[in-house]
């Protein structure tokens, strides 16, 4: 289960990664504020790769501990951090030659869920009710 | 004939003294930096005018009037922006700009310091605010530093999480 959810992490994470990528993009264009001096696309994947996998080890440590009550517990908690991490964005203070800094969270707020969207959707592709250790929870 | 001889001379005299005793206006030139900081919080106003009439040999036929923009301030986050132009700090609505007008700039040890009346927040204040002036080819460049503590015009509350006193530092580069 543990490679299972590494792996799961893994994907999602490059494929939040991405998808922050394309947000960042449609937000330059669309606003005209560019914030990829201090967001860069590398950073981005990184960020969004870690999150994932620390989310992927929550998930484990969830279903070995808490085994039945352990799906539930894990989305929760995951939807929570996602949610409470936004403040992190609202609260930063960026370099003060960087223009409309006002505009920054409405870039970086969606990107904190994106983690989370990317694992749900991904989930039944890499963890199965059917497999063997879920079997067991049941 | 003597007399409009005598009366192009003294024209001439005139004119070459007042040529060298007139001080020089000064163009602000765009990048000039005007900072603040103190505990919590610090930023740059991004809009800057007014008019810098100076003469190193002669400051006291100097002059300084110039305006900061409040809508300019700039903190590096969109939340301290919006409430540092709200009522409860400068409340830009009702006072827009930050105004300095000099009554007499006076020569010091390490450089000059300007004496004249700051207009913040609706209130106005006599501050001397100290400075350098650098030469360079054809311009020069205004620095200095100064405290000003912002319970002397009402901004904020007393206390609080930002300082009372707040560090400012101008650089201003100027050319003919």
């Amino acid at each position: 289960m543990f490679k299972n959810s590494l792996l799961l992490g893994a994907v999602s994470g490059i494929l939040a990664g991405i998808a922050s990528i394309i947000y960042q993009k449609v937000y330059a264009m669309s606003l005209g504020a560019d914030f990829a001096g201090i967001a860069k696309p590398v950073t981005i994947i990184l960020a969004a790769v870690l999150s994932s996998l620390v989310a992927a080890s929550g998930y484990w440590l969830a279903n070995k501990w808490l085994r039945n009550k352990g799906e539930i517990v894990f989305n929760l908690i995951f939807v929570i951090f996602s949610f409470a991490s936004i403040f992190t964005a609202f609260g930063a203070k960026l370099p003060i030659d960087i223009e409309a800094p006002e505009l920054f969270p409405g870039l970086v707020v969606p990107m904190h869920f994106f983690p989370a969207l990317a694992w749900f959707t991904l989930k039944p592709l890499f963890i199965k009710a059917d497999m063997p250790y879920k079997k067991a929870l049941v | 004939m003597k007399k409009v001889f005598y009366l192009i001379l003294t024209i001439a005299v005139l004119s070459t003294v007042f040529a060298f005793t007139l001080p020089t206006t000064w163009k602000i030139a765009d990048k000039f930096n005007i900072n603040f900081a103190t505990t919590g919080v610090s930023g740059i106003f991004k809009t800057f005018t007014g008019n810098v009439v100076f003469d190193e040999q002669n400051p006291a036929t100097s002059k300084f009037d110039i305006s900061i923009d409040i809508l300019s301030i700039n903190t590096g986050n969109g939340m301290q922006n919006k409430h540092a132009k709200s009522a409860e700090w400068f409340d830009a609505s009702r006072y827009p700009v930050i105004k300095f007008t000099s009554k007499k700039i006076v020569k010091t040890g390490v450089g000059y310091t300007a004496i004249g009346d700051l207009q913040l927040h609706g209130i106005s204040r006599e501050v001397s605010l100290p400075f350098t002036f650098k030469r360079g080819g054809n311009g020069g460049t205004f620095e200095g530093a100064f405290n000003i503590n912002r319970n002397d015009f009402k901004i904020g509350e007393p206390g609080g999480e930002v300082g009372e006193v707040i560090k400012v530092n101008v650089s201003v580069p100027v050319v003919k």
